[in-house]
């Protein structure tokens, strides 16, 4: 049998695209699933979801938020599953925390709300069983309580946080002022109390197991706490200015 | 066997006199001169034509034109169909090349003045040749119909709009309604896919019939003159000393060139891959950052840069004298000089333009004229630009990310780019200037004075105030601490937030 160089080339050429054809579908140009466009009302994913509604307020795995952190295992542990519902559903009037769900303003469908409120409880979950015991829900204060005594309050802080956030609150060397009445003025009671409870570790602020050594803060305590710092909010003694949607949703 | 193909061949010759055709057509004589790679472009452009024909049919197996249904058929072109995004990608990078190429192809007429006398017409039907071809371009963009097509062509009627007279009638016509919706879509199909490819047919067929009767352009050479009286003597001379048939004498670097370029777009449609369709033509959706394909970059960098209130001229008066010019060209200077050496107004014209719609496009990739509509909810501020901050401040950060201040505003290079980068804000504006600029907006920015308490503000400027490098103070005013009208107790030292907005209260 004689090959010509003419036939050889041909027949390479032919291989050739045939290689090539059947290996288009692996080259860099093909369009990408992750490239196709979702309607952003069917979005399932956990992360997404919370990565494009959550994180540039409340941080996430990688990024710290200015606000609490929902990812914090002492606030998961303590917040029940309808109030995080109510709470990414229709906000917290007064503060700047948005109702997410359609009905309310937002761009989030019910179940994408549930699979968010899911996933979080989700997490709340496996920290309690692979922790230390130390945000087991049965140990740690209830979610809400009703504001405590103001002068006690003044006592209690005055163990608990004067060492980071100064006397009388208006800032020390580690921490800002925490009776500031603009800060009081743009967040609720309810915020307040999850932040003395869940802390902020990540910029430094332990929760209320820590404060001082071996000594927790008693429901009591965080309680009365809140009720000080709220004493200090502008027109204190009117109606509070934040509402907190717990009020009607307090499940302890 | 071969006497029967002799006898056939004969045949077909007697009734098409086939060989006379070809003598005419491809084997006409041409300047030997001009088998020169700056004579490729016209063959080049031909050829993304005819590749453009070629997928588009295949493409039109698969295309609904229908504002419901298209955008599902393009993507089962992109994920379903076997291969079907090589075809959309080859159809994609083969419009942008052809318009590529046609630029370098009237660049170098231009150039070789080989527009002068006697090929006025040849030139005007290039021209049109031209127009039609961004017609495709742009009716072709509209095919995806996701939100680039469906904002591409709201500015496309919105221009033609300005035409008077006529403009309101035209912009019905076009859109078949008030609205872009389906009819507009089938209105822009048939465009794109019957008149414009069947115009592009037309004047082709002329700008070669054309390119063939007055032969091609000579190599200029400096110094020899076009004269309307001379000129056609001198070009049979030209003819008759050095000419050669077009085929086989001088198509080789044609041949070469046209098989580079054709390596280059299957190329692009095989690693870079087809455009689109992006988020879908629904004005309701807010997250779309809607541009135009890159033959009209420029024009849509143009619109942003703009100031307020020339839109008039970009899109009326511009386009009509440009237009003009373009035409009249061979008019304008109809003989003389051709050589490019001697005609220096004619080479910074070309420069100026290259650059001119360079830069443009530059701007057009790089711009970042639209907010990023998710940055508020969805991008975290890097911890360093978190991290110290009081109670405050960090309140002042859910302000800035709640009032999706984000959106147009980046800190440490994330975020929207519409206004300044505010990574640095601190240092080189003061408390009240932030408070002022807040409240009232300007250079651009809307006055969110009306959206935010005073404690918002406060808690947001505490915010920005904080926002400067360890080692630069913040700036301070030269004036000392401002006293807000009216107050008779003194003001609190200017510790971040506490300075503002009193007066409004």
């Amino acid at each position: 049998m004689n090959f010509s160089w003419p036939s050889i080339l041909l027949y390479t050429c032919c291989a050739g695209s045939l290689l090539a054809i059947s290996g288009c579908d692996q080259l860099p140009g093909k369009p990408k699933e992750s490239d196709r466009w979702i309607a952003p009302d069917a979005i399932k994913d956990f992360k997404q979801l919370f990565g494009t509604n959550c994180s540039a307020c409340h941080g996430d795995d990688a990024a710290i938020g200015p606000s609490l952190s929902v990812q914090n295992p002492f606030y998961l542990a303590i917040v029940p599953k309808d109030v995080l519902k109510k709470l990414i559903a229709e906000g917290v009037k007064g503060t700047a925390m948005p109702g997410f769900a359609k009905a309310n303003g937002g761009d989030l469908a019910d179940e994408q709300i549930d699979i968010l409120v899911n996933n979080l409880a989700g997490k709340a979950a496996t920290q309690q069983t692979s922790g230390s015991g130390k945000t087991s829900s049965e140990n740690l204060p209830p979610y809400s309580a009703s504001p405590g005594d103001t002068d006690r309050g003044s006592e209690a802080y005055n163990q608990y946080c004067a060492g980071c956030h100064g006397q009388a609150g208006n800032g020390g060397k580690k921490a800002g002022s925490i009776v500031d009445p603009d800060y009081l003025h743009l967040v609720s009671d309810q915020y307040l109390r999850s932040i003395i409870i869940a802390g902020r570790p990540e910029l430094g602020m332990p929760n209320y197991q820590e404060f001082v050594k071996n000594h927790p803060m008693s429901p009591e305590d965080i309680a009365n706490v809140v009720a000080w710092l709220a004493s200090h909010r502008h027109g204190a003694s009117e109606a509070n200015a934040a509402v907190s949607p717990t009020a009607t949703v307090s499940s302890q | 066997m071969m006497s029967t193909l002799r006898t056939v061949a004969l045949w077909l010759e007697r009734r098409l006199h086939l060989t006379k055709l070809w003598n005419q057509t491809a084997g006409h004589p041409v300047p030997a001169s001009t088998g020169s790679w700056f004579y490729t472009f016209g063959s080049m452009t031909l050829t993304c034509f005819c590749i453009q024909i070629l997928t588009g049919i295949f493409l039109a197996m698969s295309y609904v034109p229908s504002a419901a249904e298209s955008y599902h058929s393009l993507e089962l072109l992109n994920y379903s169909i076997p291969l079907g995004w090589v075809l959309r990608g080859i159809h994609y990078w083969g419009s942008t090349c052809m318009v590529i190429v046609m630029m370098l192809h009237m660049t170098q007429v231009f150039l070789w003045g080989a527009y002068k006398y006697p090929r006025e017409l040849t030139w005007i039907s290039g021209c049109i040749l031209l127009f039609v071809t961004l017609g495709l371009a742009f009716s072709g963009q509209v095919m995806r119909f996701d939100t680039d097509a469906y904002w591409g062509v709201g500015i496309g009627a919105s221009v033609a709009g300005r035409i008077p007279i006529i403009g309101e009638a035209l912009v019905h016509i076009l859109l078949g309604g008030p609205i872009i919706g389906s009819d507009a879509l089938s209105r822009f199909f048939s465009l794109h896919v019957f008149i414009l490819p069947g115009a592009l047919l037309a004047f082709v067929s002329l700008h070669l019939r054309l390119v063939l009767g007055k032969g091609i352009n000579e190599q200029p050479k400096p110094g020899v003159l076009v004269k309307r009286e001379t000129y056609d003597k001198h070009y049979s001379e030209i003819i008759k000393r050095e000419g050669v048939p077009f085929v086989p004498a001088a198509i080789n670097k044609d041949i070469v060139a046209n098989g580079i370029l054709i390596l280059v777009i299957v190329g692009l449609a095989l690693f870079v891959g087809p455009n689109g369709p992006g988020t879908p033509a629904d004005p309701t959706i807010q997250i779309a950052d809607a541009k135009p394909d890159t033959p009209f970059l420029w024009l849509f960098a143009c619109a942003a840069l703009l100031p307020n209130g020339s839109e008039p001229w970009l899109f009326f008066v511009f386009p009509l004298v440009a237009s003009l010019l373009l035409f009249l060209l061979p008019f304008i200077t109809n003989e003389g000089e051709k050589h490019w050496r001697r005609r220096p107004v004619a080479v910074a014209i070309v420069i100026l333009s290259y650059l001119g719609i360079g830069l443009l496009t530059y701007e057009a990739i790089t711009g970042p004229w639209s907010p990023q509509m998710d940055a508020w909810s969805g991008l975290p501020i890097k911890a360093e630009y978190v991290k110290g901050r009081t109670p405050l401040e960090l309140q002042g950060a859910v302000v800035f990310q709640d009032m999706q201040c984000r959106n147009c505003h980046a800190i440490a290079g994330e975020g929207g780019h519409r206004g300044p980068d505010l990574t640095q804000v601190a240092t080189r504006m003061t408390n009240p200037q932030l408070v002022r600029q807040v409240i009232q907006g300007g250079g651009n920015m809307p006055a969110f004075g009306k959206n935010l308490s005073p404690e918002q503000t406060r808690a947001l400027v505490a915010y920005l105030c904080s926002l400067h490098p360890p080692n630069v103070p913040p700036a301070r005013e030269a004036v000392g601490v401002l006293k807000p009208i009216g107050e008779t107790q003194p003001t609190p030292s200017p510790t971040p937030g506490n300075v503002a907005v009193r007066g409004e209260k």
